[in-house]
């Protein structure tokens, strides 16, 4: 029962991660390395806006992760889009924005680890199992907004134009789609994602500069294990690894589960390229 | 992984930009009056490396003021050495090559000490260690005195010693007072944690406690609550931590959030900060993190240092500032025995250091070690209560407030 509850609600945050990754891939062809970098400011926005400024929490929540998606947008249209012609190079910028953020968050906050309050102070007891509230919105909040992410695409003129692009750029284009600022909107909401994932799991995962690495290093794995570009896959993989990591360390060992997803995209990568859901290979 | 070592060759250009604008003001002085230069490798970013630097200057100040030692006044220079080995050792060739420093006094993280050993002692330079706890450090001056002679570790108590601090605490307090023989080990799995851990589950099992589980996960850990179930079925009463690099935030977050019918405390760094409770909402609440730096009389000049560091800084003094601040004394008493600044003369004199400082009396056994035990410098356990106060629970003869049960226990 523990392991289910708990790996729920990891498994709900890698989704929300993982989702907005392999959606600025699937549509834009953008590796974007700096995507943990969107978590890591939500995170410190919400920390800057409730304790240094004061603000209610909803309304520092909102802010921050406004702030973090229009900032996602000037990092795609600055820096990446110049350089979208090759692969190489927007691995690059991205990686490069990733470490001035880091950086900067470091000159500004110094590395000790920094408190975001939570939005819920209670304890629950779901089923036997004694789980703090804040974990149990993050699972709310993450169903939400990848089921409200899922409907947009499905269901409005802007989400097919989004799917329109993801299978056919030149097709689309001569559709008369304005791929440039359809690429705007899903860097948006990718970054968008990323910064309510941090918002969300800021009280009760570490917020300190280097936290980029760790949800950017799980959605790689969650990418290529689902497969890159798919969103169903990455939220199949996103609950297959949250599983995974939590039976490990509940049976094996908590020093144990850093090591799951790598391996698995290790595993991937050789037994499997394309990822579960993948229709090709995406190296 | 690219993106760390990215960020450490940054900071280290950053350290030697800042390095060597300190630089040039200095060169100029006549060599016979120059001030003795005091290097201070540390992890500045950290709680614990700043108040390294507050209390150097603090020692500094005061020596100052009586007029230096032998005729010479004293200065500091500080280097970043974060907590990564590689820029722990630019750091000492920074000081040591290009600021020329007579000693350095710092120090934090074991493996950023260990991997810095053999440049100190290339540099033959004074070191004495105020941060760092792991066993090796001083076993390598037992090893090869000629080339180690140079180190001396001021405090904090090595890892074996704390290892049986803790004991200590476990059979005369969690045991003996509050009556909880059910244990558990909860600890972060770096290289002082591996040294200490077989030492304090064998002592604890020795004293009649039942060791229900014993666990080491990763530094990289951000998800506790698959480990604090784990803890709470196996039946403890009491979980004893041994954290220090780990996200003892986080930690104590996760614990107070899923309200663990488990108290816990033992050695948590990061919990020593006299910021932690507030910097994380004041969910450690009732934690006892064992501790060097408290406001008690351990010797007289202990209250009034605590004092006075409040007034130098913006927060508490942790213990690398207690260690930091006796060690600059310490080498100031030393060259005035020795009646001279030459190197081996002092470490002779440093060896017979008898020192009442503000950690208790310090003196150094024949690795250079400092000594720990009744009257010398000991481990304190401090507890978190209301609103953010610190009361020592334990020895029993320094206590200064009542032990008290996390809220969700309260009957």
């Amino acid at each position: 029962m523990e392991i289910l509850i708990y790996g729920a609600v990891t498994s709900a945050i890698y989704a929300m991660l993982a989702v907005g990754f392999t959606l600025i891939f699937g549509v834009a062809r953008i590796l974007n390395l700096a995507h943990g970098s969107f978590y890591a400011l939500g995170a410190y926005l919400a920390y800057v806006l409730t304790t240094l400024a004061g603000l209610p929490l909803w309304l520092a929540a909102l802010l921050s992760i406004a702030i973090v998606a229009i900032f996602g947008v000037l990092v795609e249209k600055i820096l990446i889009r110049p350089l979208r012609s090759s692969q190489l190079g927007v691995l690059m910028i991205s990686l490069a924005t990733a470490l001035v953020v880091e950086q900067a968050l470091f000159l500004i906050f110094g590395s000790e680890y920094r408190n975001v309050p939570a939005f819920i102070e209670t304890k629950y007891n779901l089923f036997g199992v004694d789980v703090a509230g804040q974990r149990l919105l993050t699972l709310a909040v993450a169903t939400v907004s990848i089921g409200g992410l899922y409907a947009f695409i499905q269901f409005t003129r802007l989400g097919s134009a989004i799917l329109a692009i993801s299978q056919d750029p030149l097709a689309a284009k001569y559709m008369g789609i304005p791929s440039d600022r359809i690429f705007s909107l899903v860097m948006a909401i990718s970054a968008g994602l990323a910064a309510l994932a941090g918002v969300m799991a800021g009280p009760f995962l570490s917020v300190q500069p280097s936290m980029h690495l760790l949800p950017i290093v799980k959605a790689f794995a969650i990418v290529v294990v689902g497969g890159l570009g798919s969103i169903p896959g990455s939220i199949a993989a996103a609950f297959m690894l949250g599983y995974a990591e939590t039976i490990v360390a509940y049976m094996v060992s908590s020093s144990w589960t850093e090591i799951v997803s790598v391996l698995a995209t290790l595993l991937m990568l050789v037994f499997r390229p394309a990822g579960l859901f993948g229709k090709r290979a995406a190296f | 992984m690219p993106i760390s070592f990215k960020r450490q060759t940054l900071q280290s250009l950053l350290a030697s930009l800042l390095l060597g604008s300190g630089l040039l003001g200095t060169t100029a002085l006549m060599a016979q009056d120059k001030p003795v230069r005091i290097g201070v490798p540390t992890s500045v970013q950290l709680q614990v490396g700043r108040d390294t630097l507050t209390a150097v200057k603090m020692a500094v100040d005061e020596i100052n003021k009586k007029g230096g030692v032998l005729g010479r006044k004293f200065e500091f220079v500080s280097a970043d050495e974060t907590e990564n080995p590689e820029t722990g050792i630019s750091a000492i060739k920074k000081l040591t090559a290009d600021e020329k420093v007579d000693l350095l006094i710092g120090g934090y993280t074991s493996g950023v000490t260990l991997a810095q050993l053999p440049h100190i002692s290339a540099a033959k330079t004074i070191y004495l260690g105020v941060g760092a706890a792991s066993p090796s450090i001083t076993n390598k001056v037992k090893q090869d005195y000629n080339n180690y002679k140079y180190i001396f570790r001021v405090g904090p108590v090595n890892a074996a010693h704390q290892a049986r601090g803790l004991v200590d605490f476990i059979s005369k307090f969690v045991i003996g007072e509050l009556g909880f023989k059910n244990i558990a080990i909860v600890g972060e799995n770096a290289k002082w944690v591996q040294d200490l851990v077989p030492i304090l589950s064998k002592g604890a099992k020795d004293v009649g406690a039942d060791i229900r589980m014993t666990e080491l996960f990763d530094t990289q850990t951000s998800d506790f609550s698959p480990l604090l179930a784990k803890v709470k079925s196996s039946g403890a009463q009491y979980m004893i931590v041994v954290l220090s690099h780990a996200s003892s935030d986080v930690f104590a977050k996760q614990w107070h959030d899923a309200q663990v019918p488990v108290p816990y405390g033992g050695i948590d760094v990061k919990s020593m900060d006299g910021d932690f409770f507030n910097r994380i909402g004041g969910k450690s609440i009732s934690q006892i993190a064992a501790n060097f730096a408290v406001r008690a009389p351990i010797t007289k000049k202990t209250v009034p240092f605590f004092d006075e560091f409040k007034k130098n800084s913006s927060n508490f003094p942790v213990y690398s500032a207690f260690f930091a601040y006796d060690a600059v004394f310490i080498y100031a008493d030393a060259v005035k025995r020795a009646g001279s600044f030459d190197t081996d003369k002092v470490i002779k004199e440093l060896e017979k250091t008898k020192h009442e400082g503000v950690a208790g009396e310090i003196t150094f056994d024949e690795q250079h070690d400092v000594q720990a035990g009744p009257g010398k410098v000991n481990f304190m356990f401090v507890q978190w209560q209301e609103k953010g106060e610190r009361a020592v629970i334990y020895p029993k003869e320094l206590r200064t407030g009542k032990f008290i049960m996390p809220p969700w226990m309260k009957k």
